[in-house]
């Protein structure tokens, strides 16, 4: 093992799953798209389009930064000289990840007071009465601040090595995906303890699956020796949050379309514009739990071995379709059932 | 194969258990009945249009809105501004015109501040000798009024700032970051 080779890694991977993300958001809102009524207020296009597009790169930072707050974790603490090149490389991408972050949070929370009153400006005040009336605001102030004290951990990191715990970094980095399910519309209030629960589940899990996932695979496909050490512990952590999102996922959707007072659950399914989104969900999970499964079966007995294999290609299409998901995602908390 | 089987068993039990839990819970922000109903076929159309929603609706300038378009696809049949009531946002509604299908869109804030659009539907059975507002006149009132007095600026200026922030920000931190070899 060469320290040339352990340098070889995948960034196109990460570019895959955001253009992806990117991607399911667009087609998420060709799903949704109502004809406009004429006369109704219709906040600009750059707030119809950008909103959904900020809070899914938000996501996007957000898995990022954990994904890579928990690859200490996976590697393990007893190959220090080959782990040391690959985790000061994550460190600096999780600085980065983590200020991207912080100002995706600031730019949803000026665009979701502008979606409030269509066609007026936005001043400071406004954002500041957005923020004093209505919960999504607040938690995206507290997004904002533990995406800041996550990018400050990173900073110091960065320059203290290892020695910065890894476990609080991935805490604080869980702990920032917390506030903004709690206000969301997919939250419903009588069923809103349980909802509530169920969907924090839902994002921690998928973060830590996409996040895990890319992480070990951007950075330690080159590293047979790392790869064969790190692999199998994502594959529990990734078995778990599969169970724990479609669990959840299901959950979550079906409360959401069976307390609608007038649509019976099956036609709201297929006939309302959320129902296609929670198809469209399930597509994606069906085609992560078999890709998971050939990598956990086929792929993952040789790369104990320190063969080669093609997983990159595998996880690429993973990781694609994991995008996917979460811009169809970025758009259901927002689609009433209709 | 055994994650799918193992992601089945899951989805299998938490739809049992949904649907073993389902009750007439009430939902979030959403359009429980209105007048006229959806759907509905009238020979004469109502004074006022009213929507009523499981939750009770956020009042405020320019939050909420309906508008009553007319089958030729343009006329604005609404009389007024939206006012909301607890759960129920109402608009007067005109004399109304031609027979045919009417279309009632709404837009309105929900208790959480999530702003919630739709419409609901009905059909004038019998020609009434009403006249609609242009469109022209009744949209500008909406937003514009708003725009002028509170010294904001377009969101794109907003966002082009948190671009040149993110930017400083990122260059700052790799000089921080690079300082340490």
């Amino acid at each position: 093992m060469t320290s040339t080779r352990t340098t070889t890694h995948h960034p196109w991977l990460a570019a895959g799953l955001v253009v992806s993300s990117i991607v399911g958001v667009l087609v998420g809102l060709a799903v949704t798209a109502a004809e406009p009524i004429p006369g109704l207020p219709e906040p600009a296009v750059v707030v119809r389009v950008g909103l959904p597009i900020v809070r899914v790169l938000l996501d996007m930072a957000a898995v990022v930064t954990v994904g890579l707050s928990l690859l200490p974790l996976l590697i393990g603490f007893d190959r220090p000289k080959l782990a040391e090149p690959v985790l000061a490389g994550a460190r600096r991408v999780a600085m980065l990840s983590a200020l991207v972050w912080v100002v995706t949070a600031l730019v949803a929370l000026v665009l979701q007071t502008a979606e409030l009153r269509p066609g007026a400006n936005v001043s400071a005040a406004s954002v500041f009465d957005y923020i004093g009336t209505v919960g999504a605001g607040k938690a995206l102030v507290f997004v904002a601040a533990f995406a800041a004290i996550s990018f400050g951990l990173s900073v110091w990191s960065v320059r203290a090595g290892e020695s910065v715990p890894a476990e609080l970094r991935a805490a604080v980095a869980l702990f920032a995906l917390l506030p903004l399910p709690v206000t969301g519309h997919a939250t419903n209030w009588r069923w809103h303890d349980f909802t509530m629960i169920s969907m924090e589940l839902h994002v921690m899990s998928a973060a830590a699956w996409t996040g895990g996932l890319g992480a070990v695979v951007v950075l330690l496909a080159a590293n047979r020796t790392l790869l064969a050490h790190a692999l199998p512990r994502f594959s529990k952590l990734a078995t778990i949050c599969l169970v724990v999102v479609t669990a959840t996922g299901v959950f979550n959707g079906a409360v959401e379309l069976l307390v609608n007072p007038n649509i019976p659950l099956l036609e709201a399914l297929v006939g309302t514009r959320y129902g296609v989104l929670v198809l469209l969900k399930t597509a994606c999970l069906v085609g992560l739990a078999v890709l998971g499964a050939k990598i956990r079966w086929r792929l993952m007995p040789a790369i104990a071995a320190h063969r080669s294999t093609a997983l990159v290609t595998w996880a690429g299409l993973e990781l694609a379709i994991m995008g996917l998901a979460f811009g169809f995602a970025v758009v259901l908390t927002r689609a009433p059932v209709s | 194969m055994r994650a799918l089987g193992r992601g089945l068993a899951a989805l299998a039990v938490a739809a049992l258990a949904t649907v073993a839990l389902a009750g007439p819970a009430l939902a979030h922000n959403q359009l429980v009945s209105s007048t006229p109903a959806d759907k509905a076929s009238v020979d004469s159309g109502p004074s006022t249009i009213e929507l009523t929603f499981d939750q009770p609706v956020q009042a405020g300038e320019n939050l909420n809105s309906i508008v009553v378009v007319g089958p030729d696809g343009t006329g604005q049949w609404q009389g007024g501004k939206a006012a909301v009531r607890g759960n129920v946002v109402s608009a007067p509604l005109r004399p109304l015109g031609p027979a045919g299908d009417y279309r009632v869109g709404y837009r309105i804030l929900s208790a959480d501040g999530h702003p919630v659009s739709g419409e609901i539907k009905f059909t004038l059975t019998a020609a009434g000798t009403g006249t609609p507002a242009r469109a022209a006149e009744v949209a500008p009132t909406t937003g514009q009024a708003a725009a002028e007095d509170d010294g904001g600026v377009p969101v794109w200026i907003w966002i082009a700032g948190a671009a040149v922030l993110l930017g400083a920000g990122v260059f700052l931190a790799l000089r921080v970051g690079g300082s340490e070899k």
